[in-house]
């Protein structure tokens, strides 16, 4: 844990950067300071790491005072990740991320061989160890930035706009790659930011500071979305507001219809007999195939002979609500396919259960959650009872393979 | 009357034992200069760029040096250094190779990049140790581009010291003028021209085998 107490940074010719900044950054937690520039969010960080001094107050790593510990010391002994990457130009990809194990005095084999092993965890070709910096992108030269930070295995990460310098979609596969590598990794983060999107995308925690280094609002992302603490929080957090907090609250609450799945070796009159304009047909693994529009279908034959149209889906029990309303909109039929995570269909989600859901998210009871929450599939007697009943399944459900009982009991109902 | 030719081979061929010791003299006197005035120019660099307000004032000195002429210069060295000597041709020479040198070497550090310096500092290097192993080995190629340039000059000023009764190769060219007899002077420029050209390769090689990392690899 990392604990700001009453921290100030003033510098000679007067001005205030950071103003009795008092937070806790939780361990295993990624806490994101963000705010506009001059807001005092990297000064705040590299206090932290001591390459700014504060001049007032204390910051506490794991109860111990920075300022009582030697700079290198205490560096060595926190992950660093900076926005152009900061890649020494002069020393190959593998000896870059061996650079503080090698500070630490480790065995060169070793240094190497571990960060042989980190390349390969951040997602980077081995190939790409015997190079130089300037041959490898921006994404990439970012990549072996963070092996680089890691490489030691520091509990501390300290990213200084990290993913600032690159453009959208490399940005995008560094976000979700940095998430996914924190899943496993649990590091205690601190995360700077000018960029709210990235805030609320990446924090487990999200400080937002005003300019002069004051706090303005440290909360959760659903919670800042959702209860901005003033006008200078509500307006830095920018447009649809609503829409983006949606992605904070999980599927979980959408009621989900598994009679309107129906296998593709399903004839034409039984499909005719639900009544239902469209069907999700599915393979035999229950996998989606698409959209049958029923009034269209020939006289004869099955599902399997009519043609398909597209479908959106999104996982049961992961996604977040957000996912989900995207998927409705996206599916000619007005409703979303749910699958599991091996992605079989457990059922689909038409707009009216989208907008029961999202009522209740208006409504407050919504309790927010983070999308990354549970695992679907995790089997569930509920869903299947209800699908054996031929009625509509609520939640995450192991429906697999019953799609076809849904089918059959809604027809013979 | 014969036509003087412009070189006389056999010229050559008698005088090479003096050639030869001309030439060796001349290299020691050019590239003692460089390896002194480079030693002298780190540390100078260092300082310019670790104390700001000292290196303009230091650019300054070195440049009204530069500006002297050479040969005055070495005049003003005799009786001190004495005539003829070798010392009284390579003080000069440090001093020039020095007024390269020490930009050379400020501009070289200036050209690590501040995030690659931020982030040295915050992977926990000591001082020391970024400067031996992070900025000094980025500001290698700008110090070799000076040290080509300072290396070349320094190779040429030599024969100046002719003048003052030492100046390896430059001693033909005197020679040869007093006598109105070409084949020295040919020589003498001949050789000149051909050290200076492998200083400067050996130099090129020197920088492809130290900055294998460099972007201008293959421009060069």
């Amino acid at each position: 844990m990392i604990t700001f107490n009453g921290v100030t940074k003033r510098y000679a010719d007067g001005t205030v950067a950071v103003d009795n900044l008092s937070l806790e950054v939780p361990t295993g937690e990624i806490t994101v300071f963000v705010g506009p520039s001059g807001c005092g969010k990297t000064t705040s960080l590299r206090m932290i790491n001591r390459m700014i001094d504060a001049s007032e107050g204390q910051i506490l790593l794991d109860g111990v005072d920075v300022k009582t510990i030697d700079p290198p010391t205490l560096r060595r002994g926190i992950g660093y990740v900076i926005q152009q990457a900061g890649l020494f130009p002069h020393r190959k990809i593998v000896d870059n991320v061996a650079t503080v194990p090698l500070l630490l005095g480790w065995e060169k084999k070793k240094a190497r061989d571990r960060a042989m092993e980190l390349l390969e965890r951040v997602g980077l070709d081995p190939k790409m160890a015997g190079r130089y910096p300037f041959q490898l992108s921006g994404g990439q030269q970012q990549r072996v930035g963070v092996a680089r930070a890691l490489a030691a295995d520091p509990p501390v990460l300290l990213m200084d706009e990290p993913f600032s310098a690159v453009d959208p979609i490399v940005r995008t596969s560094l976000q979700e790659e940095l998430l996914r590598l924190q899943a496993e990794l649990n590091k205690t983060i601190v995360f700077v930011t000018h960029d709210i999107d990235e805030a609320v995308k990446l924090g487990d925690r999200v400080a937002v500071l005003r300019v002069g280094g004051h706090l303005a609002q440290l909360d959760d992302p659903a919670t800042l979305l959702a209860r901005p603490a003033d006008d200078f929080v509500r307006e830095f957090l920018g447009r649809d507001r609503g829409i983006r907090r949606l992605s904070f609250v999980s599927d979980e609450g959408v009621r989900l219809r598994t009679d309107l799945l129906a296998p593709a070796a399903t004839d034409v009159a039984t499909a005719r007999a639900t009544g239902e304009p469209w069907l999700a047909v599915v393979d035999g693994e229950n996998r989606p195939l698409g959209w049958a529009f029923v009034k269209d279908l020939s006289e004869s034959g099955t599902l399997a002979d009519t043609e398909l149209a597209p479908y959106g889906t999104f996982v049961s029990g992961r996604d977040s609500l957000r996912a989900a309303l995207d998927a409705t909109l996206l599916s000619p039929s007005g409703s979303a396919v749910a699958v599991d995570e091996t992605g079989r269909a457990v059922g689909a989600a038409t707009r009216e259960a989208l907008d029961e859901a999202l009522a209740t998210v208006a409504s407050g009871i919504g309790g927010p959650s983070r999308g990354a929450g549970a695992p679907a599939g995790g089997g569930s007697g509920v869903a299947g009872g209800a699908a054996g009943a031929g009625a509509e399944a609520t939640g995450s459900g192991d429906a697999a393979g019953r799609g076809a009982d849904g089918l059959a009991g809604g027809v013979d109902g | 009357m014969d036509e003087e030719p412009l070189v006389r081979w056999d010229w050559i061929g008698r005088n090479w034992p003096t050639i030869q010791g001309l030439l060796e003299d001349h290299i020691v006197m050019a590239l003692v200069p460089i390896l002194v005035g480079l030693i002298i120019a780190l540390p100078l660099g260092l300082a310019g760029v670790r104390w700001r307000w000292l290196y303009q004032p230091t650019v300054g000195v070195m440049n009204v040096i530069y500006s002297l002429p050479s040969l005055a210069v070495f005049i003003v060295l005799i009786p001190i250094t004495g005539l003829a000597t070798r010392m009284t041709v390579m003080v000069p020479l440090t001093f020039y190779a020095m007024a390269v040198l020490i930009p050379a070497v400020v501009d070289g550090l200036h050209s690590v990049p501040d995030h690659v310096r931020q982030s040295a500092v915050a992977m926990g290097f000591t001082p020391l140790r970024r400067l031996l192993q992070v900025e000094l080995p980025i500001a290698v190629p700008v110090v070799l581009a000076g040290l080509r340039v300072a290396t070349v000059a320094s190779v040429s000023l030599v024969s100046v010291g002719a003048l003052v009764g030492r100046g390896g190769l430059g001693y033909l060219f005197i020679d040869g003028w007093q006598r109105q007899f070409y084949t020295p002077i040919v020589v003498g420029i001949v050789l000149v021209v051909v050290l200076a050209g492998i200083a400067d390769l050996l130099l090129i090689l020197a920088q492809r085998l130290l900055t294998p990392w460099s972007r201008a690899r293959g421009s060069a």
